[in-house]
């Protein structure tokens, strides 16, 4: 869209840098850096986990559907790296997940954009149903679109 | 449709054309006529002479005419609106050696009394308008949008709230509450992005400010702030709202 790409057009030296920075500081907790305008979650990028399955933090492994990466609403297949002791899933284990918030904005047909602070992915199964019961923070309205209705019903608060 | 009609039989008027031969204005002239017997004449101080004058005014009635009538005529000027422009733009290649015996451009404007636009044609020449048809399209759409719903002045520092209707969530509308962090000033696109804090994450959403989408906006407050752009807000950390 024009305004993405005004904005991307002034800040393109901060997008690298914010590729770079995302990919980099992935391990230490999600620090608000330099907010990278259009970055896809692709390979190695670490979204934090919103649900109560157990995993702390996961590390995309492969974007299903899209060469480039994924975006808000996409699903995801990921490694765990972190989790709590007594959870649905350990370290290490290969999961799926579905991304409910990215840092990179996200278009809506009526024009207008939405876009977070962080990313965060909900694990789910090969089904598409979550694994944990509850959903933390606010969850977009495109995973309407995308079917993941039992997500949204679990979350709290709609963007 | 119908003020572009109306711009274009003006355009025509500045060259002083007042016969339209061709096709396409028959049905329009024969809708003059039957108008001309029940047609209101408003004062005009137009200085042209008067054979001109009577057409010009009854195309001023042509805007102002009676909502029945107006509804017959977009059969024939949603055809025919396309090809007056470019009878009109061969007609100025072919005539633009006619002098410019219209005295005053703005003053016909006048006699299309009651109705909006102020003369957007500044250029009596044609070619020269249509370097800036894009611009006046969009501000006439622009005034359009404003006339219907109220829009107030959004800078970045307010604090706003937005009464939005999403369409994917098609339960009713939803109020969105946040800080203008900047406005891009593009005609009908222009869009301004707003932060807010949900439920502990920070969520910027980017809104088209005509969007027919947006209920409502309130400004509930404004910040002083030194700057267009306020992305440093997004390092800070912001008070909850």
């Amino acid at each position: 869209m024009a305004a993405s790409f005004a904005s991307k057009c002034s800040r393109v030296g901060r997008s690298l840098l914010g590729g770079l920075g995302n990919n980099l500081s992935g391990l230490q907790s999600a620090s608000n850096e330099v907010v990278g305008n259009n970055v896809w979650s692709q390979m190695r990028t670490v979204l934090k986990v919103v649900d109560n399955s157990g995993a702390k933090k996961v590390m995309c492994i492969q974007a299903l559907k899209g060469k480039k990466g994924a975006r808000l609403g996409d699903t995801i297949v990921a490694s765990v790296k972190e989790a709590m002791p007594n959870g649905k899933v350990k370290k290490g284990k290969v999961v799926y997940g579905v991304v409910v918030r990215a840092a990179m904005q996200r278009g809506r047909c009526d024009g207008s954009e939405v876009k977070f602070d962080d990313n965060a992915v909900v694990l789910v199964d090969k089904q598409g149903q979550p694994i944990g019961t509850r959903v933390f923070g606010p969850v977009p309205h495109e995973l309407r679109n995308k079917k993941h209705v039992k997500i949204l019903t679990l979350a709290k608060h709609i963007a | 449709m119908q003020s572009f009609i109306g711009g274009s039989i003006r355009l025509g008027q500045r060259h002083g054309f007042y016969s339209w031969s061709g096709a396409h204005f028959k049905a329009n002239r024969a809708y003059l006529a039957t108008n001309n017997s029940s047609s209101l004449i408003h004062g005009s101080d137009n200085s042209i002479n008067s054979s001109r004058n009577h057409l010009l005014q009854s195309l001023g009635q042509t805007r102002l005419g009676s909502q029945t009538k107006e509804l017959m005529l977009p059969g024939c000027s949603g055809g025919c609106s396309m090809p007056g422009l470019s009878q009109l733009a061969a007609m100025m290649s072919t005539c633009s050696s006619r002098s410019m015996t219209t005295a005053a451009s703005p003053t016909p404007d006048s006699s299309q009394s009651v109705t909006d636009v102020p003369p957007r044609i500044k250029f009596k020449r044609l070619d020269k308008t249509a370097k800036h048809i894009m611009q006046i399209l969009d501000k006439e759409a622009v005034e359009e949008v404003k006339a219907q719903r109220e829009i107030p002045d959004i800078k970045p520092g307010n604090i706003v709230q937005l009464r939005v209707e999403v369409p994917e969530n098609k339960r009713r509308v939803s109020t969105i509450k946040g800080i203008v962090i900047a406005r891009r000033n593009a005609g009908l696109n222009t869009t301004f992005r707003l932060r807010r804090m949900v439920a502990g994450v920070g969520v910027e959403s980017l809104f088209p400010l005509y969007s027919p989408n947006i209920k409502e906006i309130k400004v509930l407050d404004k910040k002083t702030v030194r700057r267009a752009k306020l992305y440093y807000l997004r390092d800070k950390m912001n008070a909850l709202r």
